[in-house]
């Protein structure tokens, strides 16, 4: 049986402290790794505004996950997504019906900062003026 | 009266030109659901897809748009609408 190759592109809850990312990116590596897949890739994207508000939210932090592996895996990731709290939103995409490990091309970095301002700043709201704040 | 009629409509014909597909000319161009601000290029002011007939694209890359941009939608990269809900 081969492996399909998969992404995961999700968006969490912007306020959330780096400690909850980190344990976010273990609980999903440590599902696809318990079904048998790999993870072959794991970005923030990183806050961005939200085209329409979801769950009463008008920003986002974007993540994205590619990874190989069985086609159980995707039914039980989306399954812990749809649970998890801190998950506004996710998609899953099947890139490749084989994947094989020796042939695939690194995948660009994520996008560049510029845009991500550059949406932050059409509309300046509260919440960006007080992320400026503890940045500084 | 009407020969100005005929002219005109003449004239309006014959300046029709046919757009080549922007995806097919350049290779590069790869379509996808994450890349918010191509696919904004095929959006009206209010959020809908643009018809082919006026962007030119061609059958094939016009059917990998619109899932695109219904993808793109989803994860609240582009607007369903821009008239706000309350």
């Amino acid at each position: 049986m081969y492996q399909r190759k998969y992404e995961v592109f999700f968006i969490v809850d912007p306020d959330l402290p780096d400690s909850d990312l980190k344990s976010l990116e273990t609980r999903l590596n440590e599902i696809v790794s318990r079904e048998g897949g790999i993870v072959l890739s794991y970005n923030s994207w990183g806050k961005k505004k939200l085209a329409y508000p979801v769950k009463k939210r008008s920003r986002g932090h974007y993540f994205l996950m590619e990874f190989a592996g069985g086609q159980s895996i995707p039914g039980e990731l989306e399954r812990n997504l749809k649970i998890d709290e801190r998950v506004l939103k996710f998609i899953t995409v099947k890139l490749d019906n084989r994947y094989e490990p020796g042939k695939d091309e690194s995948k660009q970095a994520p996008p560049q900062a510029s845009y991500d301002e550059a949406t932050t700043t059409e509309k300046p709201s509260e919440m960006t003026a007080q992320e400026e704040q503890e940045s500084e | 009266m009407a020969i100005t009629k005929t002219t005109l409509r003449k004239k309006r014909r014959f300046f029709k030109h046919r757009k080549a597909c922007r995806f097919c000319t350049d290779s590069s161009l790869k379509i996808d659901y994450k890349d918010a601000n191509l696919l904004q290029h095929f959006l009206t002011e209010r959020g809908k897809i643009v018809p082919r007939r006026i962007t030119g694209n061609c059958a094939k890359h016009q059917r990998e748009l619109t899932v695109a941009i219904k993808r793109a939608r989803q994860m609240a990269l582009l607007p369903y609408t821009t008239v706000t809900p309350i």
